[in-house]
């Protein structure tokens, strides 16, 4: 977190502590679904899936209420000015997630006489989390968000147990 | 017979070749040929006739354009294909212009903007020829032959 | 931009291309006058991602998985068509009980389609719970789809001669429980949405389109059924195995948003219908034709093959010059004729019911822009 927002002024010691867990477990994602992914991301928001018991189930049309931006689907190179003005429209501490294909490295869109997308979200905005998949599954979803709360705390979720088997 | 009748009507237009298709090998019911100038009155009678435009599109033949449009009607099945030869335009000769047909089917708008937009091929009398789906600012038209690799994406 | 004169005070309002109805990355200009729109102006193409160049620089082959991602909510049946074109090109028949899968497979994908628009539409209007009902419906598709195909959502799944895989028993008791289950749901969804008040109020006589508009923009699908006009390739012009079975087209009335909506709920039941005669009237066979050349090296020459799809015609224009790559594919989607109309209906009509009539138009942007 100190990468994006710069050294913090004031180090609050174990309050930061508690201020990224509350964020990390309640993550807004703001509705960015571009192209394909965009149906796999309502999915993970739906009733089987249920992003909402990770507290990241209130999508946010507006960047200014959201601090994660799924970016899930293709950037066009029209869309690209759009994509760097809503991440710029994010207040602070925000964090990306590179959902698909697509926007981890352009996809099964890029080959070499390729004019129209950007291969890649990490070349106009700074990713946290990249998930594969064309389309990932819901579940993947799951996984990148419960990533990024690791990233955000800076704590394992029961990483003796999920470890132990590597 | 819809087909028929679409010949009857194509008649007095001196069209260069209206004749039956092969639907089992190409799906359409009847060929047609035309000159870009004569699109604007084949539209007309096709839309007498009921038809809408099912499709407009490009190709590059490296040496001309042919601008293919398809026509079919809600009530009875006739597939028609109009392929109308477009001069490229060369040093020596000034290339041809092609009518817009929007004044007949508004559908066409965006089918022709988007011909523009990937072929640049101008349409005389379009209320509005912007680039569609390429950003407003590219300098480039994709689906033309020539049309070199990019080095890179940004 | 204000600009206030004697008679006239209109305002620009930009909506898009980020926004909260999930139809993807559309843009609208719309000049308002006070909440009345004088005008609205579609700007497309932020999903543009060259579908058409990428065509001309892959053989037949290679080009099949970007089928899928034209219109990933109905991929089946984009995939049929693509595939149909090149099988009308090359000369291969498709064996009867590979027909019989194609076609199954393809009215799944159109009740999940269907699905998903509905859940997304009301979503648009403010009701949270169908969403909810419906994906979970949609859940139930995918798992069986995905045990025979290996995909939910954007499918690559038949080939230029047939399908590559055959349904197994379980599909087969799964999809019969389905059917049965969908049928019990849609008492819900009549006394959740199609009887309610607030849902009538908003979508009745709302964005009419006449018949004389259809024709001249050429709308397909449900966009244009709920005028009134008995337009349905699967009857008008059929393919595949579809002759064999016994279906209705449902058409509406007035042309307003609430037939549009009701058309597509009795177009599920159709499916329904279409998917238990089928089961029922299965051959046994080959599922692939035999003889599929390696390397497709189709003849020089040209074909249009046009299948139904949720949202319409879908139209797949191949020109081959003899050669393994495709000279020009051309996809003829039906999102971009409905979308086009949008300018004419909207006039003069309110901001919320603009995004009660473009979500009632059905389109997925990502094919408009392909």
């Amino acid at each position: 977190m100190e990468a994006k927002t710069g050294d913090p002024l004031i180090r609050l010691g174990l309050l930061e502590e508690a201020l990224n867990l509350a964020r990390a477990n309640s993550l807004w994602p703001l509705t960015f679904g571009l192209a394909c992914c965009a149906i796999e991301m309502m999915a993970a928001g739906m009733a089987r899936f249920d992003l909402d018991r990770f507290g990241a189930g209130v999508f946010r049309p507006s960047p200014r209420q959201s601090d994660l931006m799924l970016v899930a689907g293709t950037i066009s190179k029209k869309m690209a000015p759009a994509v760097v003005r809503l991440y710029e429209q994010m207040p602070a501490p925000k964090w990306v997630i590179a959902m698909g294909n697509c926007a981890i490295s352009g996809g099964p869109f890029y080959y070499p006489n390729q004019y129209a997308i950007i291969p890649g979200a990490d070349l106009i905005i700074p990713v946290d989390v990249y998930i594969p998949g064309c389309p990932p599954r819901p579940e993947a979803i799951l996984e990148a968000i419960l990533m990024l709360e690791e990233k955000i705390t800076k704590r394992g979720r029961l990483r003796k147990f999920r470890d132990a088997k590597r | 017979m819809l087909k028929d009748k679409l010949k009857a009507a194509l008649a007095p237009l001196n069209l260069a070749q209206v004749s039956d298709g092969d639907y089992a090998k190409t799906g359409y019911h009847l060929e047609v040929a035309a000159g870009p100038e004569q699109m604007p009155a084949v539209a007309q009678a096709m839309l007498d006739q009921g038809c809408f435009l099912e499709s407009f599109t490009a190709v590059d033949l490296r040496e001309s354009f042919t601008l293919v449009y398809h026509f079919a009607s809600f009530d009875e099945l006739c597939r028609t294909v109009v392929h109308a030869s477009l001069m490229k335009e060369t040093k020596e000769a000034k290339g041809a212009q092609a009518p817009t047909i929007s004044r007949v089917y508004p559908g066409a708008d965006w089918y022709e903007r988007e011909v523009y937009d990937l072929f640049g091929i101008k349409f005389a009398g379009h209320p509005n020829l912007k680039r569609l789906l390429l950003p407003e600012d590219a300098d480039f038209h994709p689906l033309l032959k020539d049309f070199g690799a990019e080095p890179g994406n940004d | 931009m204000i600009e206030i004169g004697i008679e006239e005070k209109t305002y620009t309002l930009n909506l898009g291309p980020q926004h909260p109805s999930t139809h993807g990355v559309l843009r609208v200009l719309l000049e308002m006058d006070g909440e009345y729109i004088t005008k609205a102006e579609p700007v497309i193409g932020y999903g543009h991602r060259g579908h058409e160049h990428m065509a001309e620089n892959r053989n037949y082959q290679q080009f099949l998985p970007n089928m899928g991602r034209v219109d990933y909510l109905h991929a089946l049946a984009y995939n049929q068509g693509y595939c149909m074109a090149v099988e009308k090109l090359v000369g291969l028949t498709v064996p009867e009980r590979g027909e019989f899968i194609r076609v199954i497979l393809s009215e799944l994908n159109r009740i999940s389609s269907h699905l998903v628009w509905i859940g997304a539409y009301l979503l648009d209007l403010g009701a949270f719970t169908p969403i909810l009902y419906a994906f979970d419906d949609r859940e139930h598709i995918l798992d069986l789809l995905d045990r025979i195909t290996g995909s939910r959502l954007t499918y690559c799944f038949y080939r230029f001669g047939g399908a590559p895989r055959d349904l197994d028993e379980e599909f087969i008791t799964g999809v019969r429980a389905f059917i049965k289950r969908l049928r019990s749901r849609f008492r819900d969804y009549e006394s959740l949405v199609t009887k309610n008040a607030i849902f009538i109020n908003r979508t009745r006589d709302v964005g009419v389109i006449t018949r004389d508009q259809a024709v001249k923009y050429g709308l397909t699908g449900p966009t244009l059924r709920g005028s009134g006009i008995a337009y349905d390739i699967r009857k008008s012009e059929p393919y595949s195995a579809y002759p064999a079975f016994d279906f209705q087209i449902p058409i509406g009335e007035k042309g307003d948003v609430f037939d549009r909506y009701l058309v597509r709920i009795l177009e599920m039941e159709q499916s329904l219908r279409i998917i238990e005669q089928a089961l029922n009237q299965l051959p046994n066979g080959p599922i692939m034709a035999d003889k599929v050349p390696k390397r497709l090296k189709p003849a020089a020459g040209e074909v249009y093959q046009a299948v139904e799809s949720a949202r319409g015609e879908f139209g797949c224009y191949i020109v081959s010059q003899g050669d393994i790559k495709p000279y020009r594919i051309k996809l003829r989607v039906p999102s971009f004729g409905n979308l086009s109309i949008l300018p004419e209906v909207a006039v003069d009509t309110l901001v919320a019911d603009l995004v009660a009539i473009l979500g009632s138009v059905d389109v997925v942007i990502p094919e408009i822009d392909r």
